[in-house]
């Protein structure tokens, strides 16, 4: 199956079946039931509140869920410990706010998971760590430190540093919400070039050019529900859902 | 560049000459306005009036005689007496200790190079040698002392020089040398029994300014990683280990000090087992460091809280567990944030070690109440109170110069 281009198998690498998540007593995952094949592109979008920042934070475990399965590269998702390490290290994370450790240099932001927890030699994972430097476009920021970056670079660091633990799953939590318009540009480049590789990808962004241009799939989430779940093409032209429509004509 | 020369890019200007150099700072900040130019005026000539009456004081009517007679005892107290070391001259003991304190500091400074831990090596040293200039009138110390007090300026550069040029600089000795170190200087003080010149010596005796670094310098080496534990502790999600630490935290911080040293001296003997050596010294050590170590949690815990979690939850999003998410991510972090604090607790646990007075410790500023208490140096109380002051600030102001330049070199990722 090819849509936009990505070969997507026939794999199931994410399966979520009825998962509930409550915080306290607002009950903000409803029974979230999807899954996410191998290779596939999928975005998330929808009003904020409804639930899909949450949803994706399940996927490793960052928020417990309290009910359903979730099930990551065949490793389900329960309280052993072990588990959990496990799918962490198969999924990147790429966070609003960036997240890196303003203590480290970007070049031991990127080498410090891939030599503490899976124990390469330091010349192997600096090799690694330029290597995906050049990748996302700036190597000659290695010895800085994240307060020296730009907001885009910084998030390109970020993208480097979870590409570092060589995961099978890239997830992405509004990763330009917080960047000029100009370096929204040089991330979702990134992104693009990581979609054209055949990484599996889940990002809740409200680029929907970017939507249009990548996903094989667009989900939108409302009030902790899943409400349309289709091609881009589809996504746009013919919703089957009013809150759709109405949150299309919201943004755009 | 000279003011006047054209800049490259066309539009671009020297700033104006009223605002740059020593004349436009006097016009920012001492002239900007009227009141401001009066203020200046007046607060600088009171300035001037306080500094010459101080002076005036200091030079001419005040009688340093009493530091005089004091001399030596400011430094180890009683511990050089007849009484305590009958028969032999024992103020190179503790000298030798603090010259093997300083090689080691050299030590470190070669292993871990320039910055801290070289201004730590050489403030230690430079404070040692300063000593050496007091004037000491009692008879049993002559030249040696101040030689000796000296000696410490070559003994951090001979530390230095074997940990840069011989094998054993290795950083894994460091920790070897610390213990020696402290071994060697705990034999050298207590002395063993039935050994020529090293006959042993009474913690009663211990005084002076070494009982305050003593308690100061284990105070400060323990309460930071118990401090630390404290706070991790608290912060646990272990119900148990929270609710020790907090009650542990709360009595130690709800009690003043001195209450706790009364008690430490019927409390602290039964924490221990009946045949464990102690002593008035190693419970006012135990006191002190757990009070302070309660505060240090609470700072440390300020700089948890204070951090994003977001920083945490990227450390676990990228497979790191919990343990060295802690001890990478958040610690190192959390502890840069509270460096005022922290020093700011270091030097109130200096000035507390004066406390000791009240369980019968004699540490420098109890030695210089018992001099100022004779009838012939009752009058020369403000000189001794004076001198005792410029003491305890050279060693706070010291730490204080020590942690802003931590702080320099931690900082350099903070814009």
């Amino acid at each position: 199956m090819t849509t936009n281009g990505h070969t997507v198998s026939d794999e199931e690498i994410i399966v979520c079946r009825d998962v509930h998540k409550w915080f306290g007593n607002f009950h903000a995952l409803r029974g979230v039931t999807t899954s996410v094949k191998k290779g596939e592109v999928v975005v998330i979008i929808g009003p904020s509140g409804s639930g899909k920042s949450t949803f994706i934070r399940t996927i490793n475990r960052l928020e417990q869920h309290q009910r359903g399965d979730i099930i990551v590269d065949g490793i389900e998702l329960t309280n052993d410990v072990r588990n959990i390490d496990a799918i962490r290290r198969d999924v990147g994370m790429v966070f609003q706010s960036f997240n890196l450790f303003p203590h480290l240099t970007v070049m031991n932001n990127i080498t410090l998971a891939p030599m503490k927890v899976r124990h390469l030699p330091a010349n192997e994972a600096e090799n690694i760590a330029m290597e995906l430097l050049e990748r996302v476009g700036i190597p000659e920021q290695a010895d800085k430190y994240p307060a020296q970056l730009s907001g885009g670079q910084q998030q390109r660091v970020a993208i480097a540093r979870a590409l570092a633990m060589q995961p099978n799953i890239m997830m992405f939590d509004e990763p330009t919400s917080a960047l000029d318009p100009e370096m929204i540009k040089e991330v979702l480049e990134v992104m693009r070039e990581l979609a054209a590789s055949q990484m599996t990808i889940l990002a809740v962004t409200h680029e929907l050019g970017f939507a249009r241009e990548v996903a094989d799939r667009i989900v939108m989430f409302d009030e902790g529900v899943i409400v349309e779940d289709q091609p881009p093409d589809d996504f746009f032209n013919n919703p089957r859902h009013e809150r759709v429509k109405h949150f299309l004509s919201q943004i755009l | 560049m000279a003011a006047d020369t054209q800049t490259s890019t066309a539009n671009a200007l020297p700033p104006p000459r009223t605002e740059v150099g020593v004349i436009g700072w006097m016009h920012a900040n001492l002239f900007s306005s009227r009141l401001n130019s009066a203020l200046t005026v007046v607060s600088g000539a009171l300035a001037l009036v306080i500094l010459w009456y101080g002076m005036r004081w200091v030079f001419w009517s005040a009688d340093w005689t009493v530091v005089e007679r004091v001399g030596g005892l400011f430094l180890i107290g009683s511990y050089n007496t007849e009484l305590a070391c009958p028969g032999q001259n024992c103020f190179w003991r503790p000298q030798v200790s603090l010259l093997l304190v300083t090689a080691l500091l050299g030590m470190i400074w070669g292993i871990l190079g320039g910055g801290v831990a070289k201004r730590i090596a050489i403030l230690t040293a430079v404070v040692a040698a300063l000593f050496a200039f007091l004037p000491y009138s009692l008879e049993r110390m002559g030249w040696d002392v101040r030689i000796l007090l000296l000696a410490n300026l070559p003994s951090t550069a001979i530390g230095w020089a074997v940990a840069r040029y011989t094998p054993l600089g290795q950083p894994r000795w460091v920790v070897a040398w610390g213990v020696v170190v402290f071994l060697i200087t705990l034999v050298l003080q207590r002395g063993l029994p039935n050994v020529p010149g090293l006959q042993p010596v009474s913690v009663v005796y211990w005084g002076g300014l070494t009982l305050n670094l003593i308690l100061a310098v284990g105070g400060i080496s323990l309460s930071l990683p118990i401090g630390i534990a404290l706070a991790l502790g608290r912060r646990s999600n272990l119900p148990m280990v929270k609710l020790l630490c907090v009650v542990f935290i709360e009595v130690f911080r709800g009690v003043p000090l001195i209450t706790l040293l009364f008690m430490s001296q019927t409390l602290v003997p039964l924490a221990f087992p009946e045949d464990f050596p102690q002593n008035s010294l190693f419970r006012a050590a135990v006191v002190i460091t757990l009070f302070s170590s309660a505060y240090m949690a609470e700072n440390i815990r300020g700089g948890l809280q204070a951090l994003h979690p977001g920083q945490a939850e990227a450390a676990r999003a990228l497979g790191l567990p919990g343990w060295q998410t802690t001890m990478l991510i958040s610690l190192p972090q959390a502890i840069r944030n509270v460096i005022p604090a922290i020093v700011g607790q270091f030097i109130a646990l200096f000035k507390d070690t004066s406390l000791v007075y009240i369980i019968g410790m004699v540490d420098i500023v109890e030695i210089g109440r018992v001099f100022i208490s004779r009838p012939e140096y009752l009058p020369s109380a403000r000189e001794m109170f004076v001198f005792l002051a410029v003491v305890f600030w050279v060693f706070c102001y010291a730490m204080s110069y020590v942690s802003r330049h931590i702080e320099r070199n931690l900082g350099v990722g903070e814009r």
